[in-house]
């Protein structure tokens, strides 16, 4: 009986659905987070009776013939990269992406890494870095007796030294835009990886034709919208329901062959 | 002797089929772009007692087809600038692993690694010129006009193709809400493409639940048919041995 199967992968694909919800619920107040969205297909069909055979020596064609699809499976999660909403910190050391591109950090092992979560600290060193402690690239240093920091549109980072009229630049912080930000790898902590399916990272400086423009005290929100995550679960759940009636209906086919 | 047997067999696995096929509607109940299928079922006649017999047909079930529902799914606003939706008749074109054509209702594209527009398995959608979509690192801004014209703020990058059959039960499900035939496919003059949007698979669950109840209580009938059929030959069997 396929019918058990079959209904066996619908309920595993809705369970898959509830968790990638659930787990956008959770980072709703994660700053930069990405919501996530399942993508589900039909599974192969088995052929019973194969259409385009030969009906007779007539040669007739069988129009359509039976085909038996054999359920369902997740054929990916994907990130929606729209732009989150921008909240005031008031935060020197915030910042926002507003349009495409992520700063980039160093890790622990010298790789770069992608975020969208612009809360950035001083370090012990005046160096900016993220609150892991990892570096923002290029790798910024304020010097420690700089009054004010001001971080402007375009990635510019100024200082206002004592006794100083003029700002003086420090650095300037640079975005990385990715052919398909979809690719990207998730590792955690708001970071993701290059992948062969991203495409190269492409760096440039906010505000470059393709860049997005920084935003400084302001941080980006996690896009996920609680109604629409609310409605999916609920879908979800009813959807989970009916394949499990499914399995039992079939259950319930079998034993009238069994108990006789 | 056994044919009421025979017939009511011929029942029950054509219901079991038709439960498989409701089972499986339900399992993509949310899968983009799928379409929903039904079982045709016809009767197998053939005369009872040979040529000569007395001409009381006795039809047999047949499960002769599956039928697709080519009803459009409802439509969901998504918010992502790669969902498509297709209002009306159409279908993507989409660059199989072969080189050969599929064709999808499921507009959930996304960029690979070059910039190329392709589905969620990775094939290349292809324009009225028989090309993917490449967007560029600076083609931020894509709008997707009614017609399937993709344009950035760099211009046009081209007009997707959207084709139809005469006969869509000549399209096969091949996984993966794609479509193969080796039907020719026309081009539609007027597409209505929406951007942001995904369609849905056309399944109505209720509908479906309704008739697994329904495939279920039919099933446990003919299993009652089965029941008396057999306590009637077993009393017949008692009669006569006695």
């Amino acid at each position: 009986m396929r019918a058990l199967s079959i209904a066996a992968t619908g309920m595993l694909a809705q369970q898959r659905n509830v968790e990638v919800v659930s787990n956008n619920l959770a980072n709703m107040n994660t700053t930069g987070y990405l919501r996530r969205r399942p993508e589900f297909h039909d599974l192969l069909y088995q052929n019973l009776r194969r259409p385009g055979s030969t009906a007779s020596d007539s040669g007739g064609v069988v129009p359509s013939g039976v085909q038996l699809g054999l359920g369902v499976k997740l054929a990916a999660v994907y990130r929606i990269h729209t732009q989150g909403n921008v909240a005031a910190t008031e935060n020197t050391f915030d910042l926002a992406i507003q349009g495409k591109g992520f700063f980039q950090v160093e890790r622990p092992d010298g790789e770069a890494a992608y975020t969208r979560d612009g809360t950035f600290q001083l370090n012990a060193d005046g160096e900016i870095v993220t609150h892991d402690g990892l570096v923002v690239l290029p790798g910024i240093t304020v010097p420690a007796d700089a009054i004010d920091v001001s971080i402007n549109q375009s990635g510019e980072v100024l200082v206002k030294q004592q006794g100083q009229v003029a700002l003086q630049n420090v650095g300037q912080i640079q975005l990385a835009t990715f052919a398909n930000e979809a690719g990207l790898e998730a590792i955690g902590s708001n970071l993701l990886l290059e992948t062969p399916a991203s495409g190269a990272a492409n760096v440039g400086n906010p505000q470059d034709p393709g860049f997005g423009s920084l935003l400084q005290g302001f941080l980006e929100t996690a896009n996920v919208n609680a109604v629409e995550e609310i409605t999916n679960l609920i879908s979800a759940q009813r959807a989970y329901e009916m394949n499990s009636k499914v399995i039992q209906t079939a259950d319930e086919m079998m034993s009238s062959l069994s108990n006789r | 002797m056994e044919t009421t047997l025979l017939v009511a067999l011929s029942r029950q696995g054509a219901l079991r089929r038709q439960m498989d096929v409701v089972a499986n509607n339900l399992a993509n109940m949310n899968t983009n772009g799928f379409k929903a299928e039904r079982m045709l079922f016809t009767d197998h006649v053939v005369r009872s007692g040979g040529p000569a017999g007395p001409a009381a047909p006795i039809a047999f079930v047949r499960d002769i087809a599956t039928v697709r529902d080519d009803a459009q799914g409802r439509t969901e606003p998504t918010g992502n600038p790669l969902d498509l939706a297709i209002q009306g008749d159409g279908y993507f074109v989409v660059e199989g692993p072969n080189g050969d054509l599929l064709y999808s209702r499921n507009g959930r594209l996304q960029l690979d690694g070059e910039g190329r527009l392709v589905t969620s398995e990775g094939a290349a959608v292809l324009t009225a010129a028989d090309a993917p979509v490449f967007l560029g690192e600076t083609d931020t801004d894509v709008v997707v006009a009614r017609d399937g014209t993709i344009s950035s703020q760099n211009g046009d990058l081209g007009r997707l193709r959207i084709v139809a059959f005469d006969a869509s039960a000549a399209l096969l499900p091949a996984g993966g809400a794609l479509f193969s035939t080796d039907a020719q496919p026309v081009d539609v003059t007027a597409p209505v493409v929406e951007q942001g949007m995904l369609e849905r698979s056309n399944v109505e669950p209720i509908l479906e639940m309704e008739k697994m109840i329904r495939v279920q209580r039919a099933y446990a009938s003919v299993r009652d048919l089965i029941n008396r059929e057999d306590d009637r030959l077993k009393q017949m069997l008692q009669v006569y041995a006695a």
